[in-house]
Parts: C-alpha cells; structure tokens; sequence
C-alpha cells in the first residue's frame, strides 16, 4: 500500500484539475483454490492480484484510471490521462489524509495463510467422504475450497484514508448420484467472511452429506408441472428471489437514472405488509459483510422495506450525487479493475410470525421450493427468473413428490405484493452476484414465504 | 523478468518443465448519458501464470500481477510442497514447441480520436431519441476499446507471442406505453467510426425495443419454435461444455460415452475454430503453445470429436485438440453450421409458432448433466407465416440434446460480432412452454 504522502501528492495532482472530488483505491488480494476430485486432490492454484484504481468526479460525471503498476511510473500518467478527460484547469489543490482508524467487526480466528497446506486439504476429504458414505448410489463427489484475503486501502481528496481486510473462505461439494442411466447431482457451497474456524460452526460432514442428499433426491424427481400457483419459496437460498426480483432494483446504479421499476417510490407500498427486508452489511463474519465499502465509506443496515413500505435504496457515492442523497455505504466492487458502484452485502426478508405448518393451510395444489438455484433480473423492467434447484408438489396442504427442472417467472413489483405469508425460520446461505462493478460475494436469506400466485415454468409436457 | 533465470533456477529445484505466460490487456471506454460524457475508463493491467512440473507429472500454478516482486528461490520451493499434496494420478504437460501459421482477424481497426467519439455518441444518442416517442430513453451507449496479447514461454523452448484488438459499441434503450417498459440493447464491432452506419444500428435497436411492447403470455403447451439467433447463441453457449474432453473424461458431460453416435439431428454440424476470421481475437496458438486447427465435433448429427487440452487429451489416450484456455479446456470458436434459410422463410414454414428471441438466466436454469433447461424467455407469436404480437413473461422448457433430435430447420444466420460461439436461428418441431 502507498505512503500517506505519496497518496496526498497524487490527490493533490488529480485535484488540480476540473474535479471536484478525488479517490485511489488500492487492492492487495491472495487467493487459493484447492480442487478435489473423488478423494484425490487436483489442483492447487493460488493468485495474487494487485492494483490501484483512480476515480475522479465533476458534478456527476465519473473518470477512471486502473492499472496492475501502482509505481510513480505508472500513475502519474493515469492522472494526467484522467485530468485530460475530466478538464484541466489552473487551480491548484493540496489534499492532507488523516488515518481513520476503527474496531474490526469481524475478526479472523484461524487465517489460512498461516496454516499448513494439508489441513485445508483435510476438510475437502472430509466433506468428500461424508458424500460417499450418505448413500451408496453416491459415484462421484467433487469438492472444493476458496480461501481469500483481500487488503484495501482507500483515500479521498476529503482528507480520508481508510483499510479493511477480508478474509473469506467457502466450501464447496458436488455430489453425482447415479441409478441406471440416471445421472444427478446435488451440491451445497457454504462460506463465511472469516478464517478457517468456520468449519466449526459448519462441518465439512455437513456439506458432504447435504451434497449428497440433494443428488438423491433428484433421482426419484419428476418433471415439474407447468402454470400459475401458489408457492412457498424456503429459507436460505430461496432469498435469491428476494435478491434479484427486488434488491438489484433498489440500487442507485439503476434508481438514480430512473431505469428501475422502483424509481421514485420511496415512502410508497411496494410489497405486501407482511413484508420487510434488509441489506445489512455489519452482520459479524457473515460472507457479505466487510468494515467499509469499496470508497472508504463504514458499512451499514439499511432498511430497505418496512411493512411493505419502501424505506431507503442502496447507494454508492456518486449515484448518491445524482439522486441528491448519501452514500449508505453500498459501494461495491469486485477488483481494482472495476469501478464501485451501488450493490448489496447480506440482503434478506426479515422473519415473519407464521409456523412453518400454517405456510401450506389451504393450498390445493402448488409447488414448494426447499432449495433454489440462480436467477436473474432486468432491472429496468422488472422481470425476474430463477431456477428451482430442489423442489416438491404440494397437494391437499401436504409435500408430495419431488421434481426436477422448474422455473419461477414474474415481475418483481408484482411478486412483492402477492406474498401473503411470512414463516419465522430465517436464514441466510451464501452467493456471487454479478453485475456492473464484477462478482462479489452476497448473502441472500429470507424465512419461507408463500407467493399466492407465480407463473412455475416446468418440464412436463401437460 | 528474467525467464530463463526462472527456468534455470526450476531446473535445479528438480522440476521437470517450467512454463510462464503472461496475458496483458489495456484499453479505454466511455459512457454517454444525457447529451454528455458520462464516465471515462483507461485501463491496463497484466497477469504472470507459473506452472512448474515435478517429474511425476504432477503440476502446480501460481498466478500473480507483479512476478517482478517474487523471489524465485522461495516462489519453487513452495511450489514443490504444494506438489507434494497433490494425489490425483492425472498426468500433466508442458508442451515442446510447435510451429503455426499466424492467425488473422477480417477486423482492421483505425483507432478513433477522442473528440470523434464524444460526437458519435452524441449523435446516436439523439438519433435514439428522436426515433419514436416510444423510445422513453437511452439506457446505455459505450465506446469500448481492447488491446490484448498473451506470451506463452517454457523450459523446452517454447516462444509464442500473440495479441489482438476490439472496438465496439453498445447502446441500450426503453421503450414505454400505456406503463409498459421493454428493454433492448445491441452490440456492434466498429472497425473505423468514420463509416459508422448509425441510421441502421439505431434503426435495429429501437424496432426490435418497440416490437416487444404490447407483449402477453400465451397459454401453456407445446409449441413449434424458432429459437432465433441470438437466443439460440445464448443456450449452445451455455451448455458448450458438453464438448469439453476434460468433463467427459470425469464422466459429467452429457456426450459421456457418446463419441461416434449421433446425438443431435443429421441437420447439425458443429464445428471449432480458433482461427476464425470473423473472430475478433483469432489465436494460432493456445495458451499451453498448442497450434489450433477447425475440427468438426458433430458431424451431420454424429458426435465424431470432443475438445482436448494436453491433460485431459492424456486421460483418454488422445491429443490435444489446441483449446487448452486459461481455466481449463474451452471451445474457441464453435460454431453450429449455418443452413440456407433465411428467418423469414424459416417463419413462412412454420405457419402458426412461436419465435423467441431471449433467454434469461441461462447461467442458472440448466441442469448441464441432463441437459434439462427451464428458462424465462420472450419473442413473438407466428401466425400464417407472419410476425404477430409479441409475447413475454413465459418459459421455454426441454432437453437440449432430445430438441436437438428434432430439429425441423437450421437458418443461415450466423453472425459472430464479439463472440467465440455463434449459432443460426433454428426451427423445432415442439418445446414446452409454460404461461397462461
């Protein structure tokens, strides 16, 4: 990471400038992938990225400068390069840094660096053997495990300067399950913002046997029914409709150019009242969280829908400019290599008051959805899809046979409105999302929710 | 860095070959939003890929951004114990060196000056505008510039530099009635943005936009379909790992235990081709140094090719097909064949069916074991041949290779634009669709 005064003369540089406003972002991260495949280890591949990103705004207009050379070689033509851009002037401006100093809200018991090699080995085996041993029809298990630590640094021409560091590690078991020709796979991939001392809380015999479960399952599913239906979309990972129906439409980076169904709502009924939700970004450990965002800004909770009404967006600094209002410290990026704009940490529908026997009362005929798969969202129209990765008929009130291939289809806005019930079981489960500034890791989360009416995109020819 | 220090100093840690590559990418791009500038990108970076090989076989990669900053002696002695952890009794390569003829792009780009950008943009973005009162905004328009090389060097000799370039742009926009919002976006490669032909881009753009307002479910059931071209580009995309020799090797690719039967429709021939020249970025080289070359991996239905790195060509007693990539073995280039007719005729065929023209969420609704996909798509109803409303919010569901089986028509419009898989827009007999 750069000196205090050498960040002050490169501030101090880009300032002299039309800019009003001046940030560097500085990255170091080290990350290692451990892949095995069948109890035998693959591969061992470790990457260290590192560069300096350099972001200069007037008014709302954004210039950026990356590159993997952060030596004064490198940079001061990146300033120059940017001023052009942005407007050179005569003004001359001079930048003092102060430290800002904090408590690490998620402390990092057992670091992988510092542990030998074959202990991180030791839990892929693991987790490898618990698959195999849940069921004999188990042929293949792959497993994996990404470890990563991350340093950044951050300082801006309003004298701040800032670090964190994230370390993250995540497990990873894939499981084949195979009657005749019948080939299935079933997978679980939790992970935490912390050191190795996660695999306490969750053990590697966990994942394995909740892999394997999953592949199982799948043997005996059917094609899914096609249609309109009441559904109940579980916890955890069924958080991903939460996620990508609505929460990639209350980012700033689409709000604040009115291209999100959302635009202009705040303060108005956007979900049924049974509903509420947060992106909270200082849960201790959990995988979306982090001290700060990526501009240097404390992470925070944000109360995104309370009662079903929407209460704040998720904004990064300079949408925050054009929306006339703060940063909420949702700032996000992937790497050096992507401007941060507005994202989501550990996003999720607060608990309802429901049993989990009420969610299925009077339900005829519908599907329920114990695990979810991806899905995606266009913000600007709202339209969702994600994929039922575990699910099962509801018949007469009752969980009937499982089935394989469906699909949930809708409009976020419209989705909101028709959940009329909210289970007391939450919990989280972890992801990547993807958008405009990379892949960063999220949680999603929610307790079970019952839509009354979703389009189920199935298999089944009927 | 001294290479052949690295190599040397691997050499005397007992390794058996060492290789180093290194990809460098740099560029610029800018946004337009609102009759100005809206953000300004330049960019360069580099990445160094070690891969030592230990005499058994065994390898072990490390990639960094500043090899610079590494200490040679501590960086293999690393290296040898990570070695020693690995158990798996796959055996891997580092390649002798090969000579291939240079590989070129149709593309000459002429690189645009700065000013002639921001006034191309201001001038599409205002074309956008004024098209139709409909068109309720300008969602994206980006200039985007790319530089990229790679250099693959070992201890057996091996020298091989290559690089290329793009330049393309992006515009999006919404198109708004009566409350309804559809969106649309269009990619085009631009060689010299002097000839840019800005009338038609935005004439694509916003038709296809406005063509998708006033869309509906249709009732649920088997339709015939046209998957049209870019919808069928997204899916063979998303399931072309099929055809990669490494997952069939590890038993996971639907085309296990499938080579020299027909698996898709005698209609379908698939090729691959690193040195396309409709690519933008062709390679005469992979990134291990293999050659590439055009194979054909279905030929009139029969699977008679899978897809090789140098390790996973071992594993099946073959040889590399040249598309060992970085992160593994992938297609470059694949391709379905293109047939002769045009959308048109295809929809003139048809009589009463359905043509989609997007998938969503591809990277989430498919089951690449079986191949069963269940996926939000939207397009347009057919009705006497013709083009009629629009339809939206409704899924396509199906078995890639069963549809594949049942292939009624391959169109003959292929279009590569910045992408290493194209499809044509093809007809099926029959895939479920859920909506109504």
């Amino acid at each position: 990471m750069l000196e205090k005064a050498v960040l002050e003369k490169y501030l101090s540089l880009a300032m002299s400038s039309q800019a009003d406003f001046a940030e560097i972002y500085e990255e170091k991260e080290i990350n290692e992938n451990i892949s095995m495949r069948d109890g035998l280890v693959e591969d061992v591949d470790t990457e260290e990225i590192a560069g300096i990103g350099i972001r200069l705004y007037k008014g709302t207009q954004s210039v950026y400068a990356y590159s993997h050379a952060s030596d004064e070689a490198a940079v001061l033509p990146m300033i120059e390069d940017l001023k052009a851009a942005i407007g050179t002037s005569d003004k001359t401006a001079s930048v003092t840094l102060t430290r800002v100093e904090y408590e690490n809200r998620h402390p990092v018991k057992v670091d992988f660096t510092k542990t030998p090699l074959a202990d991180r080995v030791q839990l892929l085996t693991r987790a490898t053997n618990a698959a195999k041993e849940a069921d004999s029809r188990i042929v293949k298990v792959m497993a994996g495990i990404l470890n990563v630590k991350q340093e950044v640094q951050i300082s801006t021409s309003e004298g701040r300067l800032i670090g964190d560091t994230r370390v993250r590690t995540r497990l990873m078991c894939e499981a084949f399950a195979k009657e005749g020709d019948n080939l299935q796979s079933g997978a679980d991939r939790p992970g935490g913002g912390c050191g190795l001392e996660f695999y306490e809380q969750v053990t590697p015999e966990e994942i394995g046997r909740e892999a394997a479960r999953g592949a199982i399952v799948n043997l005996s599913a059917v094609d899914c029914p096609s249609g309109r239906m009441p559904v109940i979309i579980d916890n955890g990972f069924g958080g991903v409709i939460f996620h990508e129906a609505c929460g990639h439409s209350l980012e700033a980076t689409g709000v604040a150019k009115n291209q999100s169904v959302f635009a202009g709502k705040q303060g108005q009924r956007i979900a049924a009242p049974c509903v509420s939700a947060v992106d909270d970004g200082t849960i201790p450990n959990a995988w979306g969280s982090e001290n700060i965002d990526d501009e240097g800004n404390f992470q925070q909770r944000r109360l995104l829908i309370k009662d079903g009404i929407l209460q704040s967006y998720m904004i990064d600094r300079l949408n925050g400019r054009r929306m006339g209002q703060a940063s909420t410290g949702s700032g996000r990026r992937q790497s050096y290599k992507y401007e941060p704009t507005s994202r989501m940490s550990n996003t999720f529908i607060l608990p309802g008051d429901s049993s989990f026997e009420e969610m299925f009362e009077g339900i005829e005929k519908g599907l329920y959805c114990k695990k979810m798969g991806g899905g995606s969202v266009n913000p600007i129209t709202g339209e969702f899809n994600f994929a039922v990765r575990e699910g099962y008929l509801i018949e007469n009130g009752k969980i009937t046979k499982p089935v394989r291939g469906a699909a949930l289809i809708g409009s976020g806005s419209e989705i909101l409105m028709n959940i009329d019930r909210v289970c007391d079981n939450l919990a989280r489960s972890q992801g990547m999302c993807g958008s405009m500034s990379g892949s960063i890791p999220t949680d999603v989360g929610q307790p079970a929710i019952r839509v009354t009416s979703i389009t189920v995109g199935g298999t089944a020819n009927e | 860095m001294n290479k052949q220090e690295w190599f040397d100093k691997a050499k005397a840690a007992g390794f058996a070959a060492f290789e180093i590559g290194t990809s460098r990418e740099s560029g610029r791009s800018l946004t337009w939003y609102q009759g100005d500038m809206d953000t300004f990108v330049t960019k360069q970076s580099a990445s160094t890929t070690l891969r030592a090989l230990t005499a058994a076989g065994r390898q072990v990669v490390i990639t960094t951004e500043h090899p610079e900053e590494l200490d040679a002696d501590a960086v293999l002695k690393k290296m040898a114990e990570t070695a020693a952890v690995i158990t798996s009794e796959d055996e891997s390569f580092i390649r002798e060196p090969a000579e291939a003829l240079p590989a070129a792009s149709k593309y000459h780009f002429v690189q645009p000056e700065p000013e002639a950008i921001r006034q191309a943009l201001a001038a599409v973005e205002a074309k956008l505008s004024a098209y139709d009162p409909r068109i309720a905004q300008v969602t994206d328009l980006e200039w985007e510039e790319e530089s990229a090389g790679k250099e693959v060097d070992n201890s057996r000799g091996m020298a091989v530099a290559e690089s290329g370039c793009a330049q393309l742009l992006i515009a999006g926009v919404a198109a708004a009635e009566n409350g309804e919002v559809k969106s649309e976006f269009r990619v085009e490669v631009v060689e010299d943005l002097a000839s840019f032909d800005a009338d038609t881009f935005v004439k694509k753009l916003c038709d296809e936009a406005i063509g998708k307002l006033g869309g509906a479910p249709i009732p649920s059931g088997a339709y015939p379909v046209i998957l049209e071209k870019e919808a069928m580009t997204g899916l063979f995309s998303a399931l072309s790992g099929m055809f990669s020799g490494d997952l069939i090797g590890k038993g996971i690719s639907p085309l296990r235990d499938k080579l020299g039967q027909a698996v898709f429709s005698e209609k379908i021939t698939v090729t691959d081709d690193p040195r396309l020249p409709e690519l933008l970025m062709p390679v005469a080289y992979d990134d291990e140094g293999c050659p590439t070359a055009r194979k054909e991996l279905v030929k009139d239905g029969v699977f008679v090719k899978m897809l090789h790195d140098t390790k996973s060509g071992a594993r099946m007693k073959a040889e590399s097909t040249g598309n060992g990539f970085r992160g593994g073995v992938r297609p470059m280039g694949l391709g379905i064949e293109p047939g002769e007719k045009t959308l048109e005729q295809m929809m003139a065929d048809m009589g009463d069916g359905l043509v989609i023209t997007d998938l969503a969420g591809l990277h989430a609704g498919i089951d690449h074991v079986t191949t069963d996909f269940s996926l939000q798509c939207s397009g347009y109803l057919v009705k006497g041949g013709k083009r009629d409303r629009a339809v939206t919010l409704i899924t396509v569901a199906g078995n890639f290779l069963d549809m594949m089986k049942h292939v009624v028509c391959v169109g003959s419009d292929v279009e590569w634009k910045y992408r290493t898989i194209a499809a044509p827009s093809i007809a099926f007999e029959s895939l479920s669709i859920a909506g109504e």
